[in-house]
């Protein structure tokens, strides 16, 4: 995290939090609230379980925040125990639902203007591999989301799904190498 | 074929056009949890917390004792934890009535010869304390994902009997492995942990009154767990077997009884 003028660093917050300071336990909750929904939405597929994994994560890290190391990240730490809550939602529910991710309308601030016609190509190319993340195994996906959709590096990836780095390593290379035979077939379809 | 550079990029890109549901804004909910009196919620054994007042009049007791400094756990456990050190605990309901395995949470009474055909890894046994006085086994979906089972221990000779439980002892083995970069566990004011060798290798041994622990399960999930006496504790790994001995011992104690396992 680089420092911005007049903006303290994670690092800074979390050791006021970590003296009691709640404003400061605020401000990182504003801070990393987005990406922690996100990524317990990806787990969990519903709206309402990320909202109360990312509520409960929060406390929860607040109350082991005490004894957080200071200097390290708090980043993947909060997506561990953001993650472990949305895990552990889909587990209590049972349930198993598809997790498909949508394209946002329009163009993204930007974005150059294309013709017409690169654009309907791009964006045809693009409906077309998110249809094949969509279509992959629930492990691939995951992994693939977090690094790309949510662009979690390695550490925070094995800290939200609960695997160890390594595993997201030789998962994500294969998850790659079935996408890439799959865009293949489809090109040559 | 693609590179998978080629395709990397064009993920990065797919993923900025990605839609998402808008976050709501759960700073205001948060805080205001964080401001009320601190409830620990408990996934797994919310009837443990029944366990009555022993664990808070231990706790409080434990108020008064030294504390080691964070940094000095951290030493311990060579950084990389999760310890939440509670300022309060929650405020035990009335102890349910029923058997020990109800009462404790330990699932269903068994037999040492039936919960090793339903569970896949070796239960052990420790040779100075002999057989246990009753068996439980908690399956899934109560228990992890490969089932946990407990010992118990009614009363051996220069051990003390809990008063609440009427429990000496209390092996508990399931499947699973501490996570070294995050064990962790959440312990009450007071509790002090230290790292000790079990059979060759690395064990903790908490004492005052600890409450949860951390630990990955047999599918590789991170969870948690409580303990069900408010006593001391001895957690280590045995191959693949996660072993925690939870009595009113001492260090010597049960070191002794984990090294008898077998």
């Amino acid at each position: 995290m680089h420092p911005m003028e007049g903006r303290p660093t994670d690092g800074e917050l979390v050791e006021r939090a970590q003296r009691g300071d709640l404003a400061a336990y605020e401000e990182i909750v504003r801070r990393y609230q987005e990406v922690a929904f996100r990524t317990a939405y990806m787990i969990t597929r519903s709206g309402p379980d990320a909202e109360d994994a990312v509520q409960e994560g929060f406390v929860k890290a607040y109350q082991a925040l005490a004894t957080f190391r200071t200097g390290a990240e708090p980043r993947p730490w909060l997506l561990r125990i953001v993650g472990n809550e949305a895990r552990n939602r889909v587990r209590s529910a049972g349930r198993r639902l598809r997790f498909e991710m949508r394209l946002a309308e329009g163009f993204r601030p930007g974005d150059a203007a294309p013709s017409p016609e690169a654009a309907a190509i791009a964006s045809e190319d693009r409906r077309r591999l998110l249809a094949l993340v969509n279509g992959l195994s629930e492990e691939d996906r995951l992994v693939i989301a977090s690094r790309y959709f949510l662009e979690l590096s390695g550490e925070e990836t094995a800290a939200t799904l609960g695997i160890p780095e390594g595993t997201v390593k030789s998962r994500l290379s294969r998850a790659l190498q079935r996408l890439r035979a799959q865009v293949e077939e489809g090109a040559r379809a | 074929m693609p590179e998978i550079a080629e395709l990397e990029q064009r993920l990065t890109e797919l993923g900025e056009r990605v839609s998402w549901p808008p976050t709501p804004d759960l700073t205001d909910g948060i805080m205001a949890r964080l401001k009320a009196p601190m409830v620990i919620r408990r996934p797994w054994f919310q009837s443990r917390w029944a366990m009555a007042a022993a664990v808070v009049l231990l706790a409080l007791a434990a108020l008064l004792t030294y504390t080691p400094t964070r940094e000095a756990i951290a030493d311990w456990l060579n950084l990389h934890v999760i310890i939440s050190r509670v300022s309060e605990l929650p405020t035990p309901t009335t102890q349910p009535s029923g058997g020990l395995g109800t009462r404790l949470g330990l699932g269903y009474p068994t037999t040492l010869a039936d919960a090793q055909a339903k569970v896949p890894w070796h239960i052990v046994v420790p040779s100075q304390l002999g057989p246990p006085d009753e068996v439980y086994i908690q399956l899934p979906p109560e228990g992890p994902p490969q089932g946990e089972v407990t010992l118990v221990y009614k009363s051996r000779s220069g051990i003390k009997t809990s008063g609440q439980t009427g429990v000496a002892v209390l092996i508990t083995e399931a499947s699973g492995t501490v996570d070294d970069r995050y064990f962790g566990k959440m312990i009450g004011p007071g509790s002090t942990l230290e790292e000790v060798t079990v059979k060759g290798r690395r064990g903790y041994w908490i004492s005052g009154a600890p409450h949860t622990f951390f630990f990955t399960d047999a599918d590789g999930q991170f969870r948690n767990e409580t303990m069900r006496l408010a006593s001391n504790v001895l957690i280590f790994q045995d191959g693949g077997t996660l072993i925690r001995i939870e009595g009113d011992l001492t260090k010597d104690q049960v070191l002794g009884i984990a090294n008898s396992l077998s």
